[in-house]
């Protein structure tokens, strides 16, 4: 199963390393870490996601809990929170197929950020599956590079 | 005020009397505070049994301890105490020197990442970078070290912070505020009715007693329930004392060093109430076979609660707490056929182990030590046959059998036995060991006699690491590899280089005549108990 974690953290020195530490040292799982400051520049906000056993998924919270540098472990239902990570990525195009690249991007709603002679370079913001369909799409174009921030959530009532 | 000796300061404020540590430069200016305070400082000879002195301390003291190490070298040979300590949950403040600020991450003379090395194995640590900020952080480590799930803070402080004068004015904190760390857990008063109701329910209710109850200061409690409501006691390693050997309800250790009928025991029950204990492979190796009964698990640390098993009602709290709101409950008692069945199990499993008659018996050795040490004695066991023997057949009384159970670090008993005695010099100490562990920490001897710290330490002889050697017989066909200690050293010589009274002893006959000797000599001594190579636990 699939656990999405918001996590509130001190915004200090050492923290992020603590908390990816204790994923590698109790072997869980990392699918994406996005880490920010909040609007209070002493507390940053993480977002895990990680899929294990209902165990492992249980344990992952208690052992955040546990951190003296952790404030506040939240578990985010998928079906009531908004999950989205950016992409920027660079699509190399041709004079036969730029015109479908820029029509797929209007299909989906990229933002071409960038055109250069050999690429364009789009911005992408989605849930997790949406961007990798999307990528799924382009390689037919031939990707150059790709960036994700990993996921970012927010729960709502 | 400097940083030094803000931190000195801190330390007479926590109450602190004694430090076990080891000097060096980058903690120098620390030390230089100390000389100017009324703190005694106990030099050890290796900085890894500052931690475990540290450790000795803190488990009898009940409080917290603290050890002092320089940076580099000395902060890494102080980690393996650490994790012990982590894994046994004793609450221990460790300084340790670093380089000086600007010099970080340079990888300069005797600099090492202590944060980054003891992640996994403090509760909590700090790198202080300002001297003004000593004050706070030395309350919330001793705040942290000895609430909740009790376990080390490593507090690293580098040489310029040590020597920079405080900006403001040094004020203590009264109080600890920190946004991620609340320990103070509310019992839940539903789950409480649940706890309730299946005692009530119960017909061969078993509690399983671990380290946590005697850390959580809770033997009384835990002792007065199980009479109150007629319940019969199993416990772990770290839960040996929780009840004296011979009480009426208590039915020994279980696991796989256990004793069977504790083990039969937990087989036969129908609930089985965990207490302060992790459900760890040696105390319960298939946490699955015991998933038809009502398992009530109760820790002070939730993490632990479903960790290694899944159990019916977990319940988060202080052992005090719970169990003292436990005893004005309506509980009917559980039956006396209950008692019977175990008493008869008991009676009935017969161990089969034979052991050589040539030299001493272990089980003798430490049935015969212990009924002749004092009431309140302290045990201390260290890590191999001689820890598994002493756990066997230690006749507990009203003291206390210190061991590590949880990581197992071989040379533990030895400065671990010098720590608690320093704190209570009335109480008699004894010190068990191998003649492995033995060599791992006979270096302190020299702190013992530097100090005139009364410990007895035996050393359970057979040339051989024992409990590899059992290993390898066991599952590689007797392919003795790396397990043969000799002859060497002589250990008479040994004794005679530091100065302290030796003995021996290679039969069961003149066992007891030498162990009234022993004990009764003043001051430390050491004593060989020669045993088969042969013997096994198992």
């Amino acid at each position: 199963m699939k656990g999405i974690f918001s996590v509130l953290v001190e915004n200090r020195d050492g923290v992020l390393s603590g908390v990816s530490g204790l994923f590698a040292r109790r072997g869980f799982n990392i699918d994406s870490l996005a880490v920010g400051e909040t609007d209070d520049h002493e507390i940053s906000s993480m977002t895990i996601v990680s899929t294990g056993d209902q165990r492992t998924i249980d344990q992952i919270e208690k052992q955040l809990n546990k951190k003296v540098d952790v404030i506040k472990v939240r578990r985010l239902s998928e079906s009531r929170s908004i999950c989205l990570e950016m992409m920027l990525i660079k699509v190399a195009y041709n004079v036969s197929n730029r015109s479908s690249l820029i029509e797929l991007c209007s299909i989906v709603g990229a933002k071409i950020m960038k055109v250069t002679p050999k690429y364009l370079l789009l911005e992408y913001h989605a849930e997790t599956e949406a961007v990798e369909d999307f990528i799924h799409m382009l390689k037919n174009y031939g990707i150059q590079e790709v960036q994700r921030t990993g996921t970012i959530a927010m729960e709502y009532k | 005020m400097n940083g030094a000796q803000a931190m000195v300061k801190c330390l007479e404020l926590e109450g602190i009397t004694k430090i076990f540590g080891y000097p060096g430069v980058a903690i120098a200016p620390f030390y230089e505070g100390l000389y100017h305070s009324d703190i005694e400082h106990i030099l050890v000879r290796q900085e890894q049994n500052a931690g475990h002195a540290a450790s000795g301390y803190a488990r009898v003291s009940r409080g917290t301890a603290v050890c002092a190490v320089t940076s580099g070298p000395g902060a890494t040979n102080l980690i393996t105490a650490l994790a012990t300590a982590y894994a046994d949950s004793i609450p221990i403040v460790a300084i340790s020197g670093q380089v000086s600020s600007e010099l970080l991450g340079r990888d300069v003379f005797q600099e090492a990442d202590m944060r980054g090395a003891t992640e996994s194995f403090v509760k909590h640590s700090y790198l202080v970078k300002d001297p003004d900020d000593i004050p706070r952080v030395f309350k919330e480590a001793f705040y942290i070290a000895s609430t909740g799930r009790k376990g080390p803070v490593l507090i690293d402080v580098p040489m310029d912070v040590q020597l920079k004068k405080l900006k403001k004015e040094f004020r203590y904190p009264e109080s600890v505020v920190i946004r991620g760390y609340k320990p103070e857990v509310k019992v839940n008063i539903s789950q409480m009715r649940r706890v309730v109701a299946a005692l009530n329910q119960a017909e061969r209710p078993l509690l399983c007693a671990g380290g946590g109850v005697i850390l959580g200061n809770g033997e009384g409690v835990i002792r007065e329930f199980c009479e109150k409501f007629n319940i019969p006691l199993v416990h772990t390693m770290m839960g040996m004392g929780v009840l004296p050997k011979r009480h009426p309800l208590n039915f020994g250790m279980l696991g796989n060093n256990g004793k069977p009928y504790a083990n039969k025991a937990v087989r036969k029950a129908d609930l089985l109430v965990i207490v302060g204990a992790r459900i760890a492979d040696r105390a319960i190796p298939e946490p699955e076979n015991l998933k038809s009964r009502v398992i009530i698990h109760i820790d002070i640390d939730t993490a632990e609660i479903g960790k290694n098993m899944g159990p019916t009602i977990p319940l988060v709290g202080l052992v005090s707490e719970i169990f003292g709101k436990l005893l004005n409950e309506k509980i009917s008692p559980a039956g006396q056929e209950w008692i019977d069945t175990l008493e008869e199990i008991k009676h009935t499993t017969v161990d089969t182990r034979v052991f050589s008659d040539r030299l001493v018996n272990p089980n003798t050795l430490v049935q015969t030590l212990s009924e002749k040490m004092d009431d309140d004695a302290f045990y201390v066991a260290d890590v191999g046959q001689n820890q598994l023997w002493s756990a066997d057949n230690y006749v507990m009384k009203e003291g206390r059998f210190l061991t590590t159970g949880g990581m197992g670090t071989m040379g533990y008993s030895i400065p671990a036995a010098m720590g608690a005695k320093l704190f209570a010099p009335d109480r008699q100490t004894v010190a068990v060991c191998g003649d492995g562990a033995f060599q791992m920490s006979m270096n302190e001897l020299a702190t013992i006699r530097a100090n005139d710290v009364d410990v007895k330490i035996i050393i359970v002889r057979n040339g051989y690491l024992g409990l590899v050697r059992e290993y390898q017989y066991n599952l590689f066909d007797s392919h003795y590899i790396g397990v043969k200690l000799n002859d060497c050293p002589r250990y008479d010589k040994i004794a005679e280089a530091y100065g302290i009274p030796y003995f021996t002893c290679s039969s069961n006959e003149e066992l007891d005549d030498r162990l009234d000797a022993f004990l009764a000599t003043e001051g430390t001594c050491l004593m060989t108990v020669d045993v088969d190579g042969e013997d096994r636990v198992k």
